[in-house]
């Protein structure tokens, strides 16, 4: 997922005339997909349970603004503490990875591990563990946007170069000064990378933990919708999830590009799994 | 994580390298995790014992292991649909994602139309969209296998197209030079500079595919994997549900390892970059 | 600068190197190399690549143990790292979100000095090496040169006593790396520290060196130890004398010697970088 950062920076050079066309092609594209979709439920007499049009779908946001927001925000507020605990439990192990060789070595192949396994898989034993509620969907969210920011962050506190190191070991440099003044900062943009991913993850961690429990929130008006037939109410509530979604992440993006700006030029791009 | 072996043992290795005899020294990095992973399996064993957690809520690991082996027919059994749905989802996502990014790699205006629509779709949260799928194409496989190649076509055709667009502008000169045809720069040049890029999408796809198969069979299947994790959580029957998990996470780990060997053969055929 | 007289600043005696020890895979990287270097003479270590030179330069900073062997820096046998010895490495290993001001002062902060009473000494070096000018700038909008002569600025900002340097400019290009070596050998007329200088290049060795060392491969070791009969101050022009080239002809020919195969370059055998 970290790939696509580089080319968001090839983005960002590029002079003006084809800034136009970068952020005007895509929009462009995007509309004609959205009118074709429009004239196409409209010929072709589709039921709306199947696909409704994107003006029914503006006309539910509309109408109904006031209640999908008020389920928008139990949703907000569990993407953003559970991404915020998320963030702050990954550095922070990632951190005490840093600092002991044995823990490192002990830990960082199994936290690898569940990487790869499909963590989204335990949310019913959440619910055993702690009910049908807000702060389990809150708390399966945290444990799956967690990996991404260890393991990412735990390779960025290791890719200080060894001769910058070296140069701290010359000067007697003790270990907290290394980690605050170099190894912390050359893991900024390896962490920014596992936060990115991180808020996608703890995107999907609330909606699946709202499907599964909760009686409220955006995942249980899709899955409700979904079951009523009610297909634009669905799709009324996946913008509005992605709206949540892109804020959330714009937000990140934001803050990392203070940091880039902070960091000079040449900020290396972080990768991740 | 390449960063993270390379870096981190500059610190670790003078110290290890007496302390441990040489010939347990190559395992270290195998054993430390193994034994770290059994000894948590052992404090929760003891843990689960000493406190009485009820196993409702925490069974001990050898209730999961007698659990797993009394309930393993009906796990495989229940394994197959998840498998062979996730094999197609990601067979098709894996396809379709390497032709898009070829032809994104050769027409800019292509380029410039979809690839912010990819990024954005890979930014939003594809999950709250598996009720539609239901929808769509019923309770059935082919609304899973749908979801999940959605979910995990993304991935592959971000990290292929940057792959694409990575390849060494000299190596794609000289090809040029020669007069070679654009197929044979194509396949000379271009598909093995991507190949790292594409498997590393394609790693990230796997586990996103298994993800999908399993959201997908929580919300709509009869059968599977997470049809049967949801009905053992639903009957509290905890330890099932970890027996269930162990094969799911075997499953996600072979499957990722199936990949992770492929891209090892191919390496060995193109030689490693 | 503290002159201790009579004595040596670096004492190297039967120091070895082999990493892997004990295993079918040692290596052997410095084999049984003595030397001793008094106080405010400019050495240099020529070589091959991979010859080990830069691991027997680690060892003197104390941040490669020996295997065995000693080594004495001013009288005191070698522990560990120690602040009255300044080290540059190939990379000019700048700090990418510092300026250069920031970063010549970085080893006052890591040091905890009053950063505040050096930051008159750190622009002075910047300027005395040309940069001025260019105290704000970061280390992306500075040429490789620039980079590296900040690089020489932070380790002479703490005033260490012994200065080790590992193939500082062999990264640079070569009119670069002619201003460098002369802005070396003007600074070093001005400082007077003892120095280690690690390189592959013979003229480099000889122009800027009291004394070359020539260390060769298998087995890793010192075969030479020639005297460079220069005086002081030099110029960069003394490498168009005919006893210059005559001097780098000598030393050419006792690393060829000592080679089975000149030019022969096993890759990977024997790593010249400390391998982890």
């Amino acid at each position: 997922m970290a790939l696509l950062e580089e080319t968001g920076r090839q983005s960002d050079m590029t002079p003006p005339a084809r800034w136009a066309r970068g952020v005007l092609l895509p929009l462009g594209f995007a509309v004609l997909v959205l009118a074709l979709w429009q004239i196409f439920c409209e010929r072709m007499r589709i039921p709306p349970i199947l696909l409704p049009p994107p003006s029914a779908v503006w006309a539910v946001l509309r109408d109904n603004y006031a209640i999908l927001l008020e389920q928008a925000l139990p949703t907000a507020t569990e993407t953003v503490v559970s991404f915020a605990v998320a963030s702050l439990l990954g550095v922070a192990l990632a951190v005490a990875l840093t600092f002991s060789a044995w823990v490192r070595e002990a830990l960082y192949p199994n936290i690898v591990m569940f990487q790869l396994i499909p963590k989204i898989a335990l949310a019913p034993l959440f619910i055993v563990w702690l009910g049908v509620g807000e702060k389990t969907a809150t708390v399966v969210a945290v444990f799956i946007a967690f990996f991404p920011v260890v393991v990412s962050s735990a390779t960025g506190l290791a890719s200080a170069k060894p001769e910058v190191l070296q140069l701290c070991r010359s000067l007697a440099a003790s270990e907290w000064q290394t980690f605050r003044m170099v190894r912390f900062p050359y893991a900024m943009p390896f962490i920014f990378a596992g936060m990115k991913v991180g808020v996608t993850m703890a995107m999907i961690g609330v909606v699946v933990g709202e499907f599964i429990t909760v009686q409220k929130g955006l995942g249980y008006i899709i899955l409700f919708a979904a079951g009523a037939g009610e297909t634009a109410t669905v799709l009324a509530a996946i913008v509005l999830l992605c709206g949540i979604g892109l804020a959330l992440y714009g937000a990140v993006e934001l803050a990392e590009r203070a940091v880039r700006r902070w960091y000079g030029g040449e900020m290396p791009v972080g990768g991740v799994i | 994580m390449s960063a993270e072996s390379q870096a981190a043992p500059a610190v670790a290795a003078p110290a290890c390298g007496r302390t441990i005899g040489p010939s347990l020294y190559g395992l270290r990095p195998v054993l430390l995790p193994l034994a770290t992973a059994a000894a948590m399996l052992l404090a929760w064993q003891f843990a689960a014992v000493l406190l009485r957690i009820p196993s409702l809520v925490l069974p001990t690991p050898v209730e999961i292991g007698r659990e797993l082996w009394r309930a393993l027919p009906a796990l495989l059994v229940e394994a197959l649909p998840t498998t062979r749905d996730t094999l197609m989802a990601f067979g098709a996502a894996s396809a379709l994602g390497v032709v898009l990014a070829v032809a994104i790699s050769y027409s800019p205006l292509l380029r410039d139309m979809l690839y912010p629509n990819l990024v954005f779709f890979q930014l939003v949260p594809k999950v709250a969209l598996a009720p539609l799928f239901v929808i769509w194409l019923g309770v059935g496989s082919p609304s899973r296998v749908a979801f999940a190649g959605f979910v995990s076509f993304f991935p592959i055709v971000i990290a292929a197209a940057v792959g694409f667009a990575g390849a060494e502008p000299a190596a794609l000169r000289l090809c040029r030079s020669l007069t070679a045809s654009e197929w044979r720069c194509f396949m000379l040049v271009r598909f093995p500079f991507a190949l790292p890029a594409i498997f590393s999408g394609m790693k990230v796809a796997m586990t996103m595919a298994v993800i999908g198969v399993i959201i997908g069979e929580f919300i709509s299947s009869q059968a599977g994997l997470g049809f049967y994790i949801l009905n053992a959580g639903s009957r509290l029957d905890t330890a099932d549900v970890f027996a269930a998990l162990v094969v799911l996470c075997a499953l996600g780990v072979a499957l990722y390892g199936a990949v992770a060997l492929a891209e090892r053969a191919v390496r060995r055929v193109y030689g490693r970059h | 600068m503290p002159v201790v007289e009579g004595n040596h600043c670096i004492e190297a005696s039967a120091v070895s190197k082999i990493y892997r020890g004990g295993t079918p895979a040692a290596v052997e990287a410095v084999s049984s190399v003595s030397f001793a270097v008094p106080h405010g003479q400019f050495v240099a270590i020529l070589g091959p690549s991979g010859c080990g030179k830069s691991t027997l330069l680690m060892m003197v900073g104390g941040l490669e143990p020996v295997s065995s062997g000693s080594i004495v820096i001013d009288g005191a046998p070698m522990t560990g790292p120690r602040t009255s010895i300044g080290i540059m490495f190939q990379d000019p290993t700048l700090l990418p979100w510092k300026s250069a001001l920031d970063n010549v002062l970085f080893p006052i902060r890591v040091l905890q000095r009053p950063v505040e009473s050096y930051r008159e000494t750190a622009r002075n070096l910047l300027e005395r090496v040309g940069l001025d000018g260019f105290e704000h700038k970061k280390p992306h909008e500075l040429s490789g040169g620039m980079r590296q002569r900040v690089a020489i600025c932070r380790t002479l900002v703490y005033d260490p006593d012994l200065l080790l340097m590992d193939e500082p400019f062999s990264a640079l290009d070569a009119i670069s790396r002619d201003e460098m070596n002369e802005l070396l050998l003007d600074l070093w007329q001005q400082y007077r520290k003892t120095a280690l200088f690690v390189t592959h290049s013979i003229r480099e060795a000889v122009l800027l060196a009291d004394r070359v060392l020539v260390m060769t491969k298998r087995p890793a070791t010192i075969v030479e130890d020639l005297a460079i009969p220069f005086p002081r101050p030099r110029a960069i022009s003394i490498g168009e004398s005919r006893e210059f080239n005559a001097i780098c002809a000598h030393l050419r020919e006792r690393i060829e010697e000592s080679h089975d195969r000149p030019r022969s370059r096993r890759t990977g055998a024997a790593r010249e970088e400390p391998a982890p």
